[in-house]
């Protein structure tokens, strides 16, 4: 959601480090990064962060399990993209800093030569399972996202039937 | 003058305005203010950013409505993200989407701030009639405990437990009329059953000649120390996503009554006060813990919040006023209860699968005001707020108690939601909580009541207005919401802020001259 992620003197950190180690590593962690898919009619997120937002969507709600259905079913990093293009640019810039972050977090955090969206999805659950419990640059970045995700799955009326909810009570304009 | 509720995000924009008063705001305090006011006579402008949605507008989703009835589309938080900072964008303000719980300030709060902080003439004795004109302006009530509709099984699960232990509980006062249950209250009633300031104060205040104007952001405040103020206001968009164009409301008295938060930051970005605008912010924290019995609780429909449990509460400490901590009950729609369970990917839908059997409270504890509000050259809000280990501690005997009242109601889980989750199914399991290091954003906290952060205080010295709220440094820029509370005036700050609302008016009016 909205919320300052993290604070200018942490995140320069955080970016001078990630920028010290893209410099060193040049072209290459571009490469590792790779090409993602062209998406069209997106209002302020890249592909690459469509992609990353995309893939932690699918990780946080797999198809299957307790009940049918998952992030398969619906464009959650669009419902995102929308979100954020209506937001306040430093929000806009906090929450895209934080994608891009958890995109190279394999390499940045845990020293593995991949990125969030190359790992397996279960790798993937797991990599931001350690977010929610790691630094706390980690952690308001999960927080952040984590929150928005949740609440858009969730808020549809496709899901309610498999966790008990019998939805508005009172006929109320379609939102 | 007429009155009349004004949709600025609608064109043609109006040209400058004139009154007598503006406020800002049009929650607990701005409405009840204008109300006054108006019916006084005086000439009374209201700004509210947010829009007008009642009824069958308040579509009971989780998506649309955080986003429409919250301030920062319910994003606002604290710096580290650790605190999520709850604060009504709509006119009517927190009162549209609280859970409508009418906790009086205490006799005991209003004697601490006359002994410790110098507020001599907030007696009880002369804060009495204002507090029963707020109960009244409520319909004050307390929900019939036996009608199973509303007093829902969350919340006789939370009392269950509570008399099992043999502590101290009530069902608390509220104000509903007709309430049917539906169970939304924290993203608004669409059968418009809540008597707060929307349907009360606003209709009132309209009818007496005030004018309201919604999408109407303050921005800044010019030529406080002067006869005639000027307040800038952008225009916002429909959905109050972007500023579209700019006015000037022009007043001779201007008062602040848009949340402890919100004022103060209006005042540091006019920069207006003096060195205590901005500190001495409480946010009294909510933690929450959910339990599983084993049974269906559905717990999203009822009255969310009606019973407390006060067993650890004082009101008449000699340090702090309100003080230790009380539990309620809650209950909450599908998309914010997923975003405050720890578990993610399968594990979290499963977890999501056993929603209707999820009973809920939170732990509130009243805090030392030692938050600050700051806004950054480029305009941007920070909030900083840090747990002190005194709360820690508290949080921790809190969690306890609540764990504890829960297995006395017959829970086979209970789980304080913080990362890593720690889970207790008997009392073997409660030192568990002594080890939950509280951590920033690790917990899911909310903050529902802030206040603080533009103190009132007798001297120049220790705070940022005096005991009428004026401002100090300007002539009648004043502050009639909880931002000038020293300490934290009641677990639940509605009926508080319209109390003082109402008192603070009078006072104005009996200066004020025509």
């Amino acid at each position: 959601m909205s919320g300052p992620i993290f604070s200018r003197r942490r995140f320069l950190g955080i970016s001078l480090t990630a920028g010290g180690v893209l410099l060193a590593g040049g072209g290459g962690l571009l490469w590792l990064r790779g090409r993602a898919p062209r998406v069209l009619g997106l209002r302020c997120l890249t592909a690459h962060e469509y992609r990353t937002m995309s893939q932690l969507a699918l990780a946080l709600f797999p198809e299957g399990g307790a009940f049918p259905g998952g992030a398969a079913e619906v464009d959650l990093a669009r419902l995102f993209d929308g979100f954020l293009a209506d937001e306040p640019e430093w929000n806009r810039s906090d929450l895209k800093k934080g994608l891009v972050l958890l995109e190279y977090g394999p390499l940045l955090f845990e020293r593995r030569f991949a990125t969030f969206s190359h790992l397996s999805p279960e790798e993937r659950l797991r990599h931001f399972e350690r977010w929610t419990e790691g630094s706390l640059v980690r952690r308001q970045v999960a927080t952040a996202l984590r929150k928005f995700l949740s609440l858009v799955f969730y808020d549809r009326p496709e899901v309610w039937p498999h966790i008990g909810y019998d939805g508005p009570l009172v006929e109320g304009e379609r939102p | 003058m007429t009155g009349a509720i004004v949709d600025l995000s609608r064109r043609p924009a109006p040209a400058d305005l004139t009154a007598e008063i503006c406020i800002v705001g049009s929650g607990s305090a701005g409405a009840t203010a204008a109300w006054d006011l108006a019916a006084a006579g005086r000439d009374v402008v209201v700004l509210e950013e947010g829009g007008d949605t009642t009824g069958a507008r308040l579509t009971q989703r989780d998506g649309r409505m955080y986003d429409q009835l919250y301030m920062d589309r319910a994003g606002r938080a604290t710096s580290d993200l650790s605190v999520s900072v709850l604060q009504g964008r709509v006119l009517g303000g927190g009162g549209v989407i609280n859970a409508c719980d009418v906790v009086p300030i205490h006799d005991g709060v209003l004697r601490h701030w006359q002994r410790r902080w110098g507020l001599s003439d907030w007696s009880p004795e002369a804060l009495r009639p204002f507090r029963d004109r707020a109960l009244a302006d409520l319909s004050a009530s307390r929900p019939d405990a036996s009608d199973e509709t509303l007093f829902n099984k969350n919340n006789r699960i939370l009392r269950r437990g509570t008399e099992a232990l043999g502590w101290r509980g009530e069902v608390m006062l509220h104000n509903r009329v007709g309430c049917a249950g539906v169970g939304t209250c924290l993203i608004g009633c669409p059968l418009d059953a809540k008597r707060n300031p929307r349907f009360v104060a606003i209709p009132a205040a309209v009818a007496a000649g005030a004018r309201f104007f919604t999408r109407a952001r303050a921005v800044r405040i010019e030529g406080a120390d002067g006869e005639t103020k000027t307040v800038r206001v952008r225009r916002l968009d429909a959905d109050g996503y972007r500023e579209q164009g700019e006015l000037a409301v022009r007043a001779r008295v201007v008062i602040l009554a848009a949340n402890a938060v919100a004022s103060a930051q209006l005042l540091l970005r006019s920069g207006i006060g003096n060195a205590h605008v901005g500190r001495h912010l409480s946010l009294q924290p909510q933690l929450p813990v959910v339990a599983w019995l084993g049974e269906e609780v559905r717990f999203f429909r009822g009255i969310p919040q009606s019973w407390a449990v006060t067993q650890f509460e004082e009101q008449d400490h000699p340090e702090h006023g309100w003080w230790g901590f009380r539990v309620e009950a809650i209950g909450a729609t599908p998309g914010i209860v997923a975003s405050i369970l720890p578990a993610l990917g399968a594990a979290g839908k499963a977890q999501m699968r056993r929603y209707p059997q999820v009973a809920a409270a939170l732990c509130l504890l009243p805090d030392e005001p030692h938050g600050s509000v700051e806004v950054e050259r480029s305009g941007r809000l920070r909030i900083h707020y840090a747990l002190a280990d005194e709360q820690r501690r508290r949080y921790r005997e809190a969690a306890k108690a609540a764990a504890r009242i829960y297995l006395a109601a017959g829970a086979r889980e209970v789980m304080i939601s913080v990362v890593p989750a720690v889970t207790v199914r008997s009392e073997a399991d409660l030192a568990r909580i002594d080890a939950i290091p509280f951590l920033p954003a690790t917990v899911p906290f909310i903050s529902a009541h802030q206040q603080g952060g533009v103190r009132m205080a007798p001297s120049e010295r220790d705070g940022a207005t005096d005991p009428e709220g004026r401002v100090y440094g300007t002539r009648d820029v004043l502050v009639f919401d909880s931002g000038g509370y020293p300490t934290s005036a009641s677990s639940h700050t509605m009926a508080p802020i319209m109390t003082g609302a109402h008192y603070l008016s009078a006072r104005l009016l009996a200066r004020l001259p025509r």
